[in-house]
């Protein structure tokens, strides 16, 4: 069996005719020249943020703005995303929350037609989800909200957002980045939906020390997050 | 010479007849991991594979670039109070076959029912299923349900609406009051209902003349006979076998086949784990090889007709030589006993029933199957009434409806009458009597003759199709009923969602035919149920019955009926002429119920067709079992098609050569062959249904004649063999996969188990042992308690999205579930043992599979699991062919590929669905363990032991798997793993198996020390 020989004479003892040396020079160019410049075009699209879709911000079916909601009224994330501290999802709430305040506040603005319609209704808002993990991967809010990871460690200053868009890649080589050391985005309990928190002068000593109150071992086992 | 003994081991083990035979083919199978044919794709050449690799890897750069679509979030507009979206929630309700119900927990996610479960707290079920009930899930979601009501003409099917068939009946049923319900039947299934029976009463209240008939073609109404010819009344019986020492089964099979077995699966399995030195002992005698057979210390297989034999010499022994008293002025029944003292056939396990029994009195029982007749019943009532078991080890409950006829008189009558035009209007509630119905009741023929046909039915049957109107039946998890456990034990049957297809529950159905304002199902469950909660708060009662599953005190008040003057001796005294050896060419033909379509209702269920039958280990087909000899005899063999002539009918069934069973008899089980079962049942097996006649549903004398022709059988009990035999030097040491002993061998030596072991001690590694610091799961299954139920199989592939493949994919042994239950034989094909051994992945701590994947996408975790990641999987089959235990599967095709969106319901959303090309296997439900971490965490405590519970531990009926901590000290893993009786499959080659076994125990007479 010869499958790599090409053309070759039957008497001659080398497996490759002689036309070949000529290709050599070619072959160091693609070799030294043109696999390099692929392999780092690769590895820069895949790291991009075009292919993470870190800035991706689809437009909502109505301008719900945390920017005002969360940034000038100062409500608290877990006002609308009740169970993010017991459960695996954050939860979007029901249109009652809205409807909680905007029975009194805005209630014939054309912007919160929606939300009157579907309050009628009980149909759902259709809302966009921005920030979507592939279907293989499990995440637990619960587990990082109650052991001091910040809301804004992984979707950003959202107090400032109009419209919500996605900061971090999300991808896993970053998730594993806090796995392995994550003395540095964690806070005191009592900070995790605060978006304004001002970390301490030494916020690797109060990373440590956390780390032991609230025993946080990350683990990076495939298994803790795929099934 | 056996694939799966060494040289010189003890005991011979062998999986089939080609293995004990030594078949070069079986040969060939243990040595290639995957049949032949499998790998073989159409051939291509290098220059084809280059030109293919070199388009998709263009094609693949050109779909990188866009992103994955755009996802909606849908929140509720009014969410429920505490109801959090995402969480898996637990309802309970319950499963109502054939008139015993068994508690269920059912887990809904985001509305939606994905998993069923044991209900602990209900006692036909303390957690346990059977295969049935874990199945149930796929039959809510089955595309091929009824959706829309029907109107039938001439053959031909008109889509209809509820508008349509309710303005037709209440026309119908005006008419029908006005005559006060003359020309009315109602047929139902047998149902344990009490909310049933309560709208039965009011319809005959209100249409006295109406008729209501009952058809159940797995019927048990010879027990029922034979309690009303032993007490004068029908009562009915359950087993508190954990009260039982000695159990005499005769055709009986408490463990799989009675109402309550998975019950008293459990109750048999908790005494044989010779705890405190002490184990029960079972007897069976069977015509088939049943479950209870295949689990017994004695069995002794013998035509259905002579297992009667065995039963009269036994009290004929018991009561005319033991001085057994006979109740009085009982001299027919001396006589009749006296002729089975004389019948020549006598044997040997005879004398050591009667010793256990005599020494074992109150604390023994004896049971008959449905397949006697109603006078062995009653020998057997009035056996266990004189040795005093009644009310210790078996306790009596006056019968709910003792007035109604014998399922096969009422199915009988009704025909008759249809067929004479006595019958105007027929409601049939369920069931599929144009399929089931006796061979001798013409009952398609009969339904011609009824101008109004109403069918309630979830699927479009063989009866719906002879109907006039076919109306869509709820499934029991989307509607309200109620039910009673095999005690008696009242739950109320609670929906899990809203019916899919607008479907309406029987009692919904009867309360519109009645129209007296109660119409929804939950009002009518309600009403019946208020009596029972007696006085108080009504609600209060009602959310405690709902949430426990189950109204507490509710069981049949267990009484002691005294047996009657035996008017049945006659009757008893006929069947001394059995003759237990049939003539030639002639065969006795045997019905025994198949475990996974149960009468032909689950024929459309996939998981249930796939699961191969504990015993043949045979999917998609119910072929007629013979013993080796008998098949010699009529010149068979597995896969050849017969023509089994019974009563002036004929059926054409495949052979399937099995050991165990009884010369001159041939098992066949009904419910397969549907003609209108749906796209997954329709045409698979063969009905046998047109052999059984109404006066002998149980048996029937055939002829047997060979066509010829021949019958693929996927059988997979040659698949996955553990190859032992490659390992030749230590061939004369003895590698046993099971270890067993008698109950005095581990009295004797407990640690008998290891030393079956090679003798080579801890083998040094070449690897760099893992630490495991926090959390080390392992698993271990105790052989001893393991019956080979299957349900272990069903609540995995339920729990992990395991795909179904198909009869041909089985056939090629491409079947996916990760946990087979291995049967192996030993001792001679006439009279083998059976034995079970659940495979799974070990989990080893150093996993030769690991080592050999070359993209490390299955690699060791901190807690010793042996994890798969699909999406680094690229399809090798490496590790599978490394795999000792061969318990890797892998995805030939995109199984999942074309599913609707309703079948899709039925996916567990916790675990990944698989992809073509991609490797799986058993995780020890990893989603499992780290749901518990995550509650555990909420709660801000550590794991406690039993917070994590694998899909196979929480079906085992047995309790025979046990999962958890092995760095727990205090954990039933760890004392199970340290147990003398522990052992590990293939230990000797160094895999460190992080499943153990726990050797088998038997306890057969005669074995001194061991006792019952």
């Amino acid at each position: 069996m010869q499958p790599f020989a090409m053309q070759s004479d039957k008497n001659s003892p080398f497996v490759f005719p002689k036309w070949v040396d000529r290709t050599r020079p070619a072959l160091a160019v693609v070799l030294f020249g043109v696999l390099p410049a692929y392999l780092a075009l690769l590895l820069g699209f895949a790291g991009s943020p075009r292919t993470t879709d870190v800035g991706y911000a689809p437009e909502q079916p109505l301008p719900f703005s945390h920017a005002l909601h969360a940034g000038e009224l100062g409500l608290d994330c877990r006002y609308c995303h009740t169970t993010v501290e017991q459960a695996s999802r954050a939860a979007v709430p029901p249109t009652d929350t809205c409807m909680n305040c905007h029975a009194h506040i805005r209630g014939q603005s054309p912007k919160l037609l929606l939300v009157r319609e579907s309050h009628a209704t009980g149909m759902p808002i259709p809302w966009v989800r921005v920030h979507d993990l592939p279907d293989y991967v499990y995440f637990d809010h619960g587990s990082h909200v109650r052991r001091g990871v910040g809301c804004v460690d992984c979707h950003g200053r959202v107090d400032k957002m109009d419209v919500v868009r996605q900061v971090e890649p999300l991808s896993m080589a970053w998730c594993l980045d806090c796995h392995r050391d994550p003395d540095a985005h964690l806070r005191p309990l009592e900070a995790v939906t605060r978006m304004d928190w001002v970390p301490p002068q030494d916020r690797a000593a109060l990373g440590r020390r956390l780390r032991e109150v609230h025993r946080i071992a990350p683990s990076e086992d495939c298994s803790t997050c795929h099934r | 010479m056996s694939s799966l003994s060494g040289q010189g081991a003890g005991k011979a083990y062998w999986r089939s007849l080609e293995d004990l035979a030594g078949s070069v083919e079986l040969r060939a199978l243990a040595e290639r991991e995957f049949p032949e044919g499998v790998a073989e794709e159409p051939a291509t050449s290098r220059r084809d594979f280059l030109k293919l690799m070199g388009a998709s890897l263009a094609l693949a750069g050109a779909t990188a670039c866009r992103r994955w679509p755009v996802e909606r979030i849908v929140p509720f507009a009014h969410r429920p109070e505490g109801y959090v979206p995402g969480e898996p929630v637990q309802f309970a309700t319950a499963m109502d076959l054939a008139g015993a119900a068994t508690g269920l927990l059912v887990t809904s996610y985001d509305g939606r029912p994905i998993k069923i479960e044991g209900n602990p707290l209900h006692p036909s079920s303390l957690g346990g299923t059977d295969p049935l009930a874990q199945a149930a899930l796929l039959e809510l979601y089955d595309p091929d349900r009824s959706t829309a009501p029907l109107r039938i003409a001439r053959g031909q099917q008109i889509a209809s609406s509820f508008e349509d068939v309710e303005r037709f009946s209440r026309e119908l049923f005006r008419q029908l009051r006005e005559r006060r319900g003359e020309g009315l039947r109602v047929l139902s299934e047998e149902s344990s209902s009490p909310s049933l029976r309560e709208m039965r009463s009011r319809l005959l209240r209100a249409l006295p003349a109406a008729r209501w008939h009952e058809w159940e073609p797995l019927t048990r109404d010879a027990a029922r006979e034979g309690a009303a010819l032993a007490f004068g009344r029908p009562y009915r019986s359950w087993l508190l076998l954990d009260r039982a020492d000695v159990i005499v089964c005769l055709d009986a099979d408490p463990l799989m086949t009675e109402p309550g077995a998975v019950r008293y699966a459990r109750d048999f399995a908790r005494a044989r784990r010779a705890e405190g030195g002490r184990m029960n002992r079972l007897y069976a005698i069977e015509p088939a090889l049943s479950i209870t057979g295949a689990s017994a210390d004695h069995r002794l297989a013998l035509s259905r007709a002579a297992v009667a034999l065995v039963a009269g010499r036994i009290a004929a022994e018991l009561f005319l030589r033991c001085g057994l008293p006979l109740p009085g002025g009982a001299e027919e029944l001396r006589h009749a006993l006296e002729r089975f003292e004389r019948h020549p056939f006598r044997p040997p396990l005879v004398t050591d029933i009667v010793r256990d029994l005599l020494a074992a009195r109150g604390r023994a029982v004896v049971l008959a199957g449905p397949g006697q007749p109603p006078a062995v019943h009653a020998l057997v009532h009035l056996l266990n009434a004189a040795l005093g078991n009644a009310g210790r080890t078996v306790a009596y409950a006056p019968d709910p409806d003792p007035e109604r006829e014998s399922h096969a008189e009422s199915i009988s009558a009704l025909a008759r009458d249809a067929g004479a035009g006595r019958v105007e209007a027929l409601l049939l509630l369920g069931g599929n009597p144009v399929f089931d119905a006796p061979a001798d009741v013409d009952f398609a023929g009969a339904l011609g003759r009824v101008p109004h046909t109403i069918h309630l039915s979830l699927y479009v049957n063989e009866t719906s199709r002879a109907c006039a109107w076919h109306v869509p039946r709820a499934h029991f998890l989307e509607s309200w009923g109620d039910a009673r456990g095999h005690d008696g034990t009242l739950s109320v049957v609670q929906p899990l969602i809203e019916p899919l297809y607008d479907g309406r529950s029987p009692i919904e159905l009867l309360a519109h035919a009645l129209d007296d304002g109660v119409t929804s199902g939950y009002d009518i469950v309600r009403r019946t149920i208020a009596p029972a909660l007696g006085g108080g708060d009504f609600e209060k009662g009602w959310r405690r019955v709902l949430h426990d599953g189950l109204l507490e005190g509710s069981a049949w008040a267990a009484e002691t009926p005294s047996p009657v003057r035996p008017t049945w001796a006659p009757a008893l005294a006929a069947l001394a002429e059995a003759d237990p050896s049939a003539g030639p060419g002639r065969v006795e033909l045997v019905f025994a119920r198949d475990l996974s379509v149960y009468d032909g209702r689950f024929a459309n269920n996939g998981w249930l067709q796939e699961l191969p039958d504990p015993i043949t280990r045979v999917t998609w087909d119910n072929p007629a079992l013979v013993s080796p000899s008998t098949a010699a005899e009529l010149g068979v063999g597995t896969g050849d098609l017969v023509r089994i002539r019974a009563a002036a009918r004929e059926a054409e069934v495949a052979v399937f050569v099995l050991p165990g069973l009884p010369a001159g008899t041939m098992t066949v089980s009904p419910g397969y062959g549907r003609r209108a079962a749906g796209r997954v049942g329709d045409g698979v097996g063969f009905d046998v249904y047109p052999l059984r006649v109404g006066r002998a549903l149980w048996r029937a004398e055939a002829e047997v004649v060979p066509t010829g022709r021949r019958w693929p059988i996927a059988s997979v009990q040659d698949h996955h063999l553990i190859d032992v035999l490659g390992m030749k030097e230590r061939g004369r040491r003895a590698v046993r996969l099971i270890r067993e002993g008698t109950l005095a061998d581990f009295l004797d030596h407990p640690g008998f188990a290891k030393q079956a072991r090679g003798h080579e001690g801890e083998l040094p590694q070449l690897y760099r042992p893992w630490s495991y610091e926090g959390h080390k799961w392992g698993m271990t299954v105790d052989l001893s308690a393991c019956i080979g139920c299957g349900s272990c199989t069903i609540a995995c592939q339920a729990e992990n999205n395991i795909p179904i493949v198909g009869k041909r994919e089985v056939a090629r042994g491409r079947e996916m579930h990760w946990i087979r239950v291995d049967r192996y034989f030993s001792g001679t094909a006439d009279s083998p043992e059976v034995r079970f051994q659940p495979m799974t992945c070990h989990h080893c701590e150093n996993a030769p599979c690991e080592q050999v994947c070359p993209v490390g996408a299955t690699l060791h975790d901190h807690e010793g699991l042996n994890v798969m990641v699909y999406n680094r999987c690229i399809g090798t089959r490496y590790c599978s062919n490394n795999c000792p235990y061969k318990v890797r599967r892998f995805n030939w095709f995109d199984n999942h590929r074309g599913l609707g969106p309703v079948e899709k319901m039925v996916f567990n959303p916790e675990v990944s669905v698989r992809s073509r090309g991609v490797m799986e296997k058993c995780t020890f439900c990893t989603q499992r363990i780290e749901a518990a971490r995550a509650e555990a965490k909420k709660q801000g405590r550590p794991l406690r032991d039993g917070d994590v519970e694998p899909a196979c531990a929480q079906a085992c009926p047995t309790e025979a798997i046990v999962f958890g901590d092995l760095n727990d000290p205090g954990s039933r893993v760890r004392r199970l793993q340290d147990h003398p009786r522990a052992y590990g499959v293939l230990e000797e080659i160094g895999t460190r198996p992080r499943l153990k076994y726990l050797a088998r125990l038997r306890n057969p007479a005669g074995s001194e020390s061991g006792r019952a």
